[in-house]
């Protein structure tokens, strides 16, 4: 017998026996709305209904997000904690690991000083996980050591935002405004892979009209049904993005009062701009100056428009820059702080958003306040009650570590919610300082390639144990909600760390019982910042669908446009980027022909922990592939299927090869989601972006060789 | 039930969602019963969906030797009924578009029955609901006329229509009315 569940009109399907929880995705920005299905009688979690009445994405779910619910009664999932004995995890109980740690983190900070210890968190964590991350690793730990995986995924974004707008929240509008733009310009960003529930506001869009641009070496499936597909070379963006920005000055396209009224720079950046003409970017992007200018034309002509980008411009060595001019496009034509216009970046993990906001970063304390600002360190210390001089300075960036680690400054890790050993660059690297470690704890609930190098393993929660707030790629704070008890001795983040501060005899700054208690906590420690949360409580948030921030006071409406009178610099202007166009860090050379560039797939999440588990996905996607161009394909004598073998400067490796005409000739395309030898990423190049410490994951030359 | 399923190829980005979720509809154990493929992947990126048609004199059920297969008043083609099949596999050489498969561990057919569970009350099936794209839509009969009317519309107002040459050229400026 079925019946079913009415909100607003909106019918779903409920069956006898199950309970109906309402939450949303664990994986990418987009948060998708769905209910998970419970057995009330097994309690255990036997599938998902959509959610049709959440407003950003209407029941629309992609398939990891369909068997997202598959993870949480798996297998494999760690349910007590290990020790490794002689090689081998052996199971142990709570106490005995907790006393090794104890044991270790003491004896190595008495002997290295409190800096030997770090800490790498995640942003698939909640906002009150991620808040607490910081907090744990200055108070409980005293250590100055602590950054994320975000600084891989979100970072290059954050900085550019940073300089240009004075705030960095990713997208300057909410995205149920998305239909009634004109004009998309989509750059590095393989919507229809990474963010699949995106797509239906962009085709609503263009029922009604409106123009897509997109830049992207390969013609992905947005890119099939662009107006202008600029089929550039990776590592190209800003002299591309400056391109369109001389074209916007030199055709009349700018928007006078709008610069004049609120930006900086422009006289600089119109000097500036004066070099990229079509015909000498086309050299520089291989891109033809026909489509350069039919692209700026559409664009400049568009009355609503929004620039959006990805990692594809985010993640090069050059990827601050590459923000910074994309989000000029979006100034030039006066449309940040308009409805349906702006400039949006899209967060890849969960909570790319809020992690990146509560003090995870290396030089971040929570509500976007900096080390570097006594003012900020003062709120702070007082918020969680230490001195100000406690506060450890700011340490350095997550691949960086690894440079610690080598050089000894750094003795023990704990890794949360993350699987650098996949998914930083240069991985070989990344293995070999994790087996130079003294001591290395890992907090997950399935056993990652990260997990494989640790003396401990703590069994952590998965998203539907545990409850709390994330941030979606709008800035729309959102509702996560426990679906059921954690399975085994798993315990969730947060209690990992109060029991590890407790045996650190930190206790007493941890004194949380619940989720709420930590969420008012973090609300009180964002209050003033750029990113505050202050007036943002649960229950506003179950009635509003969600609240943007910044959100001040209980009775502030929340922000779902960004930036509508002032920007958020010093003198309330944004800043029109001054930026001359630079090459990769590593360009083609005879030894190393081609470019070989990184990126997803549709039916896996970030390093596979997860999806790699789930019988459909795999059956999708079972293995990485090299992407060819027949052409190039045709130099080395390859066909569909033939195995080809992959060298870079750092390293090589071996996978099947794939043929299409869907890419650049001179380009090769491996999806990252696979470790160890299957991991694409032990090639990539880790040179760093000098502001915000992001690895260049989307550029490097290659060798190609028939196996 | 005056709705019907509404496919729309150009919107589709080959994330199989709809397959996914095809396995969490009640009943199917886990196997899905509608297919994605690329058109031509050394060419282009671009996939469809294959769901069953639900045709009104369907093929399937006209080569049962067994009267297996039922059609419900709405119009709606049900899986071979398991006490009536007899494994002959006609249905799956009879449809033109692939559609029933046969499980030779279950010994029985099964093919899409447009979440019948969900449709029979105004729920769009699975497949419909989480696309992403909205390739594939559970319309209202009018709604879907008034599409297709549409489409027709702009082609007259253009007064051309795409030929073999140059049919991609019309897909961005027709995009969501070119094709049904």
């Amino acid at each position: 017998m079925t019946q079913f569940l009415a909100k607003e009109g909106v019918k779903n399907l409920h069956r006898e026996g199950e309970k109906l929880i309402t939450t949303h995705c664990c994986y990418c920005g987009m948060q998708c709305g769905m209910h998970i299905r419970l057995n009330e009688k097994t309690g255990k979690v036997v599938g998902v209904e959509p959610r049709y009445d959440w407003p950003v994405t209407l029941g629309k779910m992609c398939p990891k997000g369909v068997t997202a619910y598959q993870t949480v009664d798996h297998d494999e999932r760690i349910t007590t904690p290990l020790i490794k004995k002689n090689g081998q995890f052996v199971r142990a109980s709570w106490n005995e690991a907790l006393d090794l740690i104890e044991k270790n983190f003491k004896e190595l900070q008495a002997k290295h000083g409190k800096d030997a210890l770090s800490v790498y968190g995640g942003v698939s964590m909640t906002n009150e996980k991620c808040y607490l991350v910081g907090k744990y690793a200055r108070v409980a730990l005293g250590t100055r050591f602590v950054d994320y995986n975000g600084r891989f995924c979100m970072s290059s974004a954050a900085g550019g935002f940073m300089k240009t707008l004075g705030t960095d929240r990713g997208s300057t509008l909410p995205w149920t405004e998305l239909e009634h733009t004109d004009c998309f310009f989509i750059s590095g960003w393989n919507a229809a892979e990474c963010h699949p529930t995106s797509i239906q506001w962009l085709w609503k869009a263009r029922d009604k009209g409106a123009k897509m641009i997109v830049v992207d070496p390969r013609e992905t499936q947005i890119a099939r049904l662009a107006d202008v597909h600029l089929d550039i070379k990776s590592g190209s963006d800003s002299a591309l993005a400056n391109c369109m920005l001389h074209i916007l000055v030199r055709d009349g396209y700018v928007d006078e009062e709008y610069v004049n009224e609120r930006c900086n720079n422009f006289e600089e950046m119109k000097e500036m701009v004066k070099l990229f003409t079509p015909e000498y970017t086309s050299k520089i992007t291989g891109v033809t100056v026909e489509k350069l200018e039919k692209a700026a034309r559409i664009y400049g002509q568009s009355p609503r428009s929004v620039v959006m980008f990805c990692r594809g411009i985010e993640q090069q060595s050059k990827g601050v820059d590459n923000v910074c001019i994309y989000t000029s496009m979006a100034l030039l034509r006066g449309q940040i702080g308009k409805f349906a216009s702006g400039v949006a970046t899209v967060t890849g993990q969960g909570n790319g958003q809020g992690g990146r906001e509560h003090g995870q970063k290396a030089d971040a304390l929570p509500g976007y306040r900096k080390i570097a600002d006594p003012e900020h360190v003062k709120y702070v210390a007082g918020v969680w009650g230490i001195k100000p001089e406690e506060m450890p300075k700011a340490g350095v960036s997550a691949y960086e570590m690894f440079d610690e680690i080598q050089q000894g400054n750094i003795r023990a890790m704990h890794v949360m919610c993350s699987n650098p050993a996949v998914s930083a660059p240069n991985t070989e690297y990344v293995w070999d300082s994790f087996r130079k470690l003294d001591f290395l704890v890992v907090s997950d609930f399935f056993m990652s390639e990260t997990a494989e190098f640790a003396d401990v393993i703590l069994p952590a929660t998965t998203w539907a144990e545990d409850e709390g707030t994330t941030t979606n790629l709008e800035g729309r704070v959102i509702r996560i909600r426990k679906v059921k008890d954690p399975i085994g001795e798993s315990k969730t983040d947060w209690q990992i760390m109060k029991a590890i501060a407790e045996r650190m005899g930190r206790g007493n700054f941890f004194p949380y019982e619940n989720v709420p208690q930590i969420y008012e906590e973090f609300r009180i420690a964002t209050k003033g910042g750029k990113a505050d949360y202050y007036g943002i409580t649960y229950d506003r948030i179950d009635k509003e669908d969600g609240v943007f921030w910044p959100c001040p006071s209980e009775d502030h409406p929340g922000t779902p446009t960004m930036f509508k009178e002032k920007f958020d610099t010093p003198n309330g202007k944004a800043n029109l980027a001054v930026v001359d166009w630079q090459a990769p860090a590593e360009i083609p050379t005879a030894n190393y022909p081609h470019t070989l560039t990184t990126g997803r797939v549709v039916f896996h999440y970030l390093s596979g922990t997860q999806t790699r588990r789930v019988k459909f996905l795999m059956e999708q996607c079972p293995l990485p592939y090299a992407e060819l161009h027949p052409e190039l394909a045709s130099q080395y004598n390859l066909a569909n299927g033939d195995k080809v073998k992959l060298t870079t400067p750092r390293s090589s490796m071996v996978v099947d090869v794939r043929l299409t005409k869907a890419i650049r000739n001179d380009h090769v395309f491996v999806p990252y989601h696979w470790g160890k030898e299957l991991s694409i990423n032990q090639l990539t190049n880790p040179a760093l972006d000098p502001t915000s410490r992001m690895p260049e994951f989307k550029v490097c030359a290659v060798k190609i060789e028939k196996v | 039930m005056n709705k019907i399923m509404y496919l729309e190829f150009e919107r589709c980005i080959g994330c199989r969602s709809c397959q996914a979720a095809c396995r969490e509809c009640g009943g199917h154990d886990a196997k899905e019963r509608n297919y994605v493929e690329y058109v031509d992947f050394m060419e282009s990126r671009q996939t469809f969906p294959m769901l069953c048609m639900q045709c009104k004199d369907p093929a399937c059920a006209r080569v049962c030797p067994a009267n297996a297969i039922q059609i419900t008043p709405e119009g709606v083609v049900l899986s071979a009924m398991e006490e009536k099949c007899i494994g002959c596999r006609n249905c799956t050489f009879g449809c033109p578009f692939g559609i029933p498969k046969f499980d030779f561990e279950e010994n029985k057919m099964y093919k899409c029955d447009m979440c019948y569970d969900r449709t029979q009350h105004g729920i769009s099936p699975m497949c419909a609901s989480v696309c992403p794209s909205d390739a594939i839509r559970f319309i209202d009969f009018d709604e879907m006329q008034a599409l297709r009317r549409r489409r027709t519309q702009m082609n007259l107002i253009e007064g051309k229509k795409p030929s073999e040459q140059d049919k991609w050229q019309y897909v961005p400026e027709f995009f969501g009315v070119y094709s049904d």
